[in-house]
């Protein structure tokens, strides 16, 4: 009798751990449900997402929050969180297209100081964070304000600067006929984004700070570095998604990303990356992007204007938001 | 001891000092018409900032509030329509929309569960896509009794500055004498244990969106009876101004401390300094430049520290 108990007991008891398995499985791929439902649902409403050359439009689309929010993660998975990510892109349109001033041969001149003056703005973010430990969210907020500052005062408060010919024949190039290069250099970014979140020391240190920085501290992780590496690599992903905007749009306007640090916020979180820190990572985060890009695209299929886009825009933040969140609950 | 005092009276300081620089630098500044013209000006935020240091405190945040204020311009100007008979309902409005849209924060973060951030973002959203179907231009205009409660005065007081001081004192109160300012503080401190201590935190969660809802109502009163039209930017950065205050006058981002006393501070802080830049001529620009500088240098000394660095 006890036998029979027993094995029903086992029987149960590895049910129990498959259940345990697939329920944990999906809470890490919680966001890649809400992205296939929401393509399914847009597929049946429009033919047009099965077409590989509009689904390409939609990676090319993705790139500058997308590339933003690679570098966002990071922070965000150290437990900081990087709000001036939105002045950067606007600061890194407007200096590109200021150096570039029409002619291609200052092409590699202008990406390269870009990227350099991104990194070192992250870089301050991250020095004065490594050093001062006030919250990450006012500090890179009120640099927000700093560098709109900057890039006000630079262009004059117009949209200045002649993007060189050339530069955005390049990126918006179709390979093959079919992929966007722009579409290409965000799947690239976004394969280095995750290579070294999950095969390196710096990407392994940002889980072990973020899921908890004293015992970090003390046992004597490099956590100052890695703070300052971190917020440099937004900023250098927060230059690169300005040269993507500029790329996708010619326009360098002075207020080109003005809040767009808040559609990275809610691509990372989506995407499972928490603001305690700690878990989360850059593959959510993309699935992330994607969610609230195709939920824009459907709505303007379904022939909504701009304004009411902006409603169900919300709406959606808030319902893929929630399901997220019943999702994970559920266990 | 030290960074506990700077977090809490920091702010004050920096004010007695902007106050006395300002004054003894620039003669404009000292005349009671150009302090009357900060104080009015200051109002509108300080008081839409007391309601986020409710939600703070709260250990949330509201990004709904500049956008709400928006809607509130909006729907209460083009009721009015220059008509006086209209002003108590267009004040009813204000303020029936400022605490409903609050008190749906309030449910759908209860209910929901999710992030505030993204709660609120979303409701951003939400509300500039509802002003711009209401409409796209500036509509309607207010009645000349709606628009002195933002720019007349009682015996030379503005009387917004005397709206701010009525509604700085009973947020004080509220935080300080109820059992509610109690229970704002325990959630903001740490959720869990406040739960098992028997508070409903939800409900504390309901009332703090609620009432930072009702904040932007009357912020957006003196915003509409400033501008005079249904204008539907008016409220576009105010949720950004707000937050900024409140971490200048020193309560905690992680929630659970903070004060009322320190965010008007902080307004007036932002207000005078903008108010000075203004009357030496400096360009919108490099205001925005020194804006920031300001934010950021007050954030490296006042802010509370957290323990180790991230």
């Amino acid at each position: 009798m006890s036998a029979a108990d027993n094995g029903a007991g086992e029987r149960a008891g590895s049910a129990d751990r498959a259940l345990a398995r697939l329920r944990s499985w999906c809470e890490r791929h919680a966001i890649w449900l809400v992205l296939a439902l929401l393509f399914a649902l847009a597929a049946a409403l429009s033919e047009a997402f099965l077409r590989p050359v509009y689904i390409f439009n939609i990676v090319r689309q993705a790139a500058p929050v997308g590339i933003a929010a690679i570098g966002v993660t990071m922070v965000m998975i150290l437990g900081g969180v990087d709000l001036s990510v939105g002045a950067v892109i606007s600061l890194s349109a407007v200096l590109a297209a200021v150096l570039m001033d029409g002619d291609p041969s200052n092409i590699p001149m202008a990406l390269t100081l870009t990227m350099l003056a991104g990194a070192a703005l992250g870089g301050v973010n991250g020095v004065l964070l490594a050093f001062n430990r006030v919250s990450p969210f006012i500090l890179t907020l009120g640099m927000a304000v700093v560098i709109t500052g900057i890039t006000q005062i630079y262009s004059g408060g117009t949209a200045r600067g002649i993007v060189a010919p050339g530069f955005r024949e390049f990126f918006n190039h179709r390979i093959g006929g079919m992929v966007p290069v722009l579409a290409l250099a965000f799947v690239l970014l976004s394969l280095a984004g995750i290579a070294l979140q999950r095969t390196t020391r710096f990407g392994r240190n940002l889980y072990l700070i973020g899921s908890n920085p004293l015992a970090a501290t003390l046992s004597g992780l490099p956590v100052r570095r890695v703070t300052i590496v971190a917020y440099a690599l937004s900023g250098l992903f927060g230059a690169l998604a300005g040269l993507a905007l500029l790329a996708r749009s010619g326009v360098s306007s002075t207020f080109a990303g003005r809040g767009l640090e808040f559609d990275v916020l809610a691509a990372v979180v989506l995407g499972g990356t928490t603001f305690q820190g700690g878990r989360g990572g850059i593959g959510g985060t993309v699935a992330g992007v994607f969610v609230l890009l195709i939920a824009f695209n459907l709505v303007n299929i379904v022939g909504l204007n701009y304004n009411a886009q902006l409603i169900v825009k919300g709406l959606i933040i808030i319902a893929a938001s929630a399901a997220y969140t019943y999702v994970k609950r559920a266990q | 001891m030290r960074s506990l005092f700077a977090s809490r009276y920091g702010i004050l300081a920096v004010l007695a000092a902007v106050l006395v620089l300002a004054s003894a630098t620039i003669p404009e500044f000292r005349s009671a018409s150009n302090l009357a013209n900060v104080a009015v000006q200051s109002s509108a935020l300080a008081i839409l900032a007391i309601g986020q240091t409710l939600v703070i405190i709260a250990g949330l945040i509201d990004l709904s509030v500049g956008m709400l204020i928006g809607l509130i311009v909006v729907v209460t100007c083009d009721v009015m329509d220059g008509q006086s008979a209209m002003t108590a309902v267009a004040i009813a409005l204000a303020l029936g929309i400022g605490a409903g849209v609050g008190a749906v924060n309030g449910l759908l973060n209860n209910i929901l569960r999710i992030h505030p951030l993204i709660l609120t973002f979303g409701m951003l959203s939400v509300l500039q896509g509802a002003v711009f179907v209401y409409t796209d231009r500036s509509v309607g205009r207010t009645s000349p009794e709606f628009a002195w409660l933002a720019n007349g005065d009682i015996a030379g007081m503005p009387f917004s500055a005397l709206l701010l001081l009525v509604t700085a004192l009973a947020a004080a109160g509220l935080l300080h004498r109820t059992r509610l300012g109690r229970h704002l503080f325990a959630t903001g401190g740490h959720e869990e244990h406040a739960r098992r201590a028997g508070i409903n935190t939800a409900r504390v969660r309901f009332w703090a969106f609620t009432l930072s809802g009702l904040s932007a109502g009357i912020a957006g009163i003196l915003v509409a009876g400033r501008l005079g039209t249904g204008y539907p930017n008016a409220g576009v950065g105010y949720e950004l101004d707000a937050i900024v205050a409140v971490v200048l006058g020193g309560t905690s981002l992680a929630g659970g401390r903070g004060s009322i006393a320190g965010t008007v501070a902080a307004v007036f802080v932002l207000g005078i300094a903008s108010n000075a830049l203004n009357l030496l001529e400096v360009s919108s620009f490099t205001q925005i430049l020194i804006k920031g500088l300001i934010v950021v240098a007050a954030i490296l000394l006042n802010q509370p520290r957290r323990r180790v660095p991230a």
